[in-house]
């Protein structure tokens, strides 16, 4: 549970970079994720040491990021999320159906726990520490990022798109970057959850997975990082006491889905900018 | 041949209910300028009404689909009184909207999920009728009338923003708001005749759909993925650009069979998409706007 606590935090962490810092509307966020899940996966099943897969994760999700960035660079709000959306979908579709690569609907099973130089992962406390190690050094590095002079320029971009150009700034650039890099974190998250389950299959990551992770930036407030430790720790652990009361699993999931999109709706109406936001979405 | 004139009535029974679906969600964005993700989830939120009132408490048909369209008309109008309307009061921007209307839609599917089970549900209503032959193309009298009624419901509709007070009023405030207002249109009432009408319709469609196949919880994502995606190919705002964005689209989707394997039928609907955002983001018979 707390493992999938620090995996969730690197994916609001890296999606609030998109969406808080760069003012992207991404709701294909869960596309890089899987993205990162499958070719993990997939390396380590072909035999390849874990931290290369790893690392190649966060690559190969990030070199869709960069593609999906070049078609999508002029899209604005609605017409971005609806684009970053189909690619969410097709990303799901392909999953399911390239049965050669993925093994549709049966899934990947039997993915190695990670081995480091030696080191197995393979109890949950060890692969909770890599896991908060991940977590610590995405945080350390998107915040490093945030307040970067490239950083001031993400916001610039969010802010005011012609103003930025006018100083000389390439927004096409880095909006580009802004999305390579969320998707980086994303693939690597991805990564974590592919070697933690050892099992992957496509309805890990439908549409419906967003709404925990967009709940947590909103309530944590956009670009506000802190806000996003805060909001993951609450939301992650809150549907959990459903599971310790007892209720079955066929109650449990639809339960958590409910008690997110309340959450979720509440906070849009009552307190728009979370609990620490410094801009609402535009 | 014969498999040419098979995927064409495929197409044209996919292009009626996915065309019933883009209008609902057309009408609402043109007026309300977000993307009522939450549509689908009022149609399969009807879909089951239906199914609970007709399967479990065995009312008859006819009460039953009356019942489920007036269920929809409500569920919409609450859906716009109990969250839009209050966004729209602090002058929430559309993203915040579709953020909105994206939770409501996992919420309702969730609640479907609870009350009803992940397994997919029949009617029974009409006996699976023996396909008619059609110039060797196989077509069920249901599917027949699922094309001639949307063909008389988009009629039906045309006709109403066309000629009546409320359709002019409806269109004047999807063209400029602020002058609606000035001449005396009250938007906010505007707004919630769009969600009860869009709602009607969604209604309407679900009980055709409903019909026509089996219900699953997951039903409304996937048709308003369908439905937005027929709406802005056509051009978003525009009723007969639904229509027309509708059909293209079942046709494109059937005929990819032949290139693509089956499980690709929904990825095709996204890619479309993808390219009109990219190169023509009006649709085929949209007007330009500041997009």
């Amino acid at each position: 549970m707390l493992i999938l606590l620090g995996i969730y935090f690197i994916l609001a962490i890296s999606l609030q970079l998109a969406v808080g810092f760069a003012g992207l509307l991404n709701l294909g966020h869960i596309a890089f994720y899987a993205i990162g899940a499958y070719a993990s996966a997939l390396l380590a099943l072909a035999g390849w040491p874990w931290w290369l897969c790893f690392l190649l994760a966060g690559v190969v999700a990030m070199i869709f990021g960069f593609l999906l960035s070049l078609p999508t660079n002029k899209l604005k709000g609605d017409y971005l999320a609806l684009a970053t959306l189909g690619f969410s979908f097709v990303v799901y579709v392909v999953a399911l159906n390239w049965k050669g690569l993925t093994n549709g609907s049966l899934g990947l099973p039997g993915i190695p726990k990670p081995i480091f130089f030696g080191f197995i992962f393979s109890d949950n406390f060890n692969f909770l520490l890599l896991t908060f190690f991940v977590a610590f050094i995405s945080y350390f590095i998107i915040r490093k990022i945030t307040s970067s002079p490239f950083g001031k320029a993400l916001e610039a971009t969010r802010d005011d798109e012609l103003a930025t150009r006018i100083l000389g700034k390439s927004t096409f650039k880095i909006k580009s970057i802004a999305l390579m890099l969320s998707a980086f974190f994303a693939g690597l998250a991805g990564s974590l959850y592919a070697h933690y389950i050892t099992f992957i299959d496509p309805s890990s990551f439908t549409l419906t997975q967003l709404i925990p992770i967009i709940t947590i930036i909103i309530i944590g407030g956009l670009a506000s990082l802190k806000g996003t430790i805060i909001a993951t720790i609450i939301l992650v652990l809150l549907p959990e006491s459903l599971s310790f009361v007892g209720f079955p699993s066929s109650i449990v999931g639809p339960a958590r889905q409910i008690i997110y999109s309340l959450i979720l709706l509440w906070i849009l109406i009552y307190k728009p900018r979370g609990f620490y936001g410094k801009v609402e979405l535009e | 041949m014969d498999i040419f004139l098979q995927l064409l009535i495929n197409s044209l029974i996919a292009g009626a209910t996915y065309a019933l679906v883009a209008i609902g969600f057309s009408l609402i964005y043109s007026t309300c300028r977000f993307i009522p993700f939450a549509h689908g989830g009022v149609l399969v939120f009807a879909a089951y009404a239906l199914y609970f009132l007709f399967s479990i408490l065995n009312l008859n048909f006819g009460l039953s689909v009356i019942l489920a369209v007036i269920f929809a008309v409500f569920l919409g109008w609450l859906l716009n009184v109990a969250v839009y309307k209050q966004l729209r009061k602090r002058k929430a921007s559309s993203a915040i909207l579709l953020i909105a209307s994206f939770a409501l839609l996992v919420l309702l599917e969730s609640f479907i999920l609870l009350l009803f089970g992940a397994g997919a549900k029949t009617f029974d209503f009409i006996k699976v009728a023996k396909g008619l032959e059609f110039f060797g193309a196989i077509i069920t009298p249901l599917q027949v009338f699922i094309i001639i009624f949307s063909i008389f419901l988009l009629w039906l509709l045309f006709f109403f923003m066309k000629k009546t007070k409320i359709g002019k009023a409806m269109r004047a405030v999807a063209d400029n708001r602020d002058a609606a207002e000035i001449v005396g249109i009250s938007s906010e009432k505007i707004y919630m005749w769009s969600f009860v009408i869009g709602s009607a319709i969604a209604g309407v469609a679900a009980v055709l759909i409903g019909l026509d196949r089996n219900l699953e919880p997951t039903m409304g994502t996937s048709l308003m993925i369908k439905g937005f995606t027929g709406a802005i190919i056509g051009g978003i705002g525009s009723v007969p650009g639904a229509i027309l964005g509708s059909f293209l689209l079942g046709l494109v989707e059937n005929f990819g069979i032949w290139f693509l394997p089956s499980g690709y039928k929904d990825a095709v609907a996204f890619l479309i998409l993808f390219v009109f955002l990219l190169f023509k983001p009006q649709g085929i018979l949209g007007i330009k706007k500041n997009c």
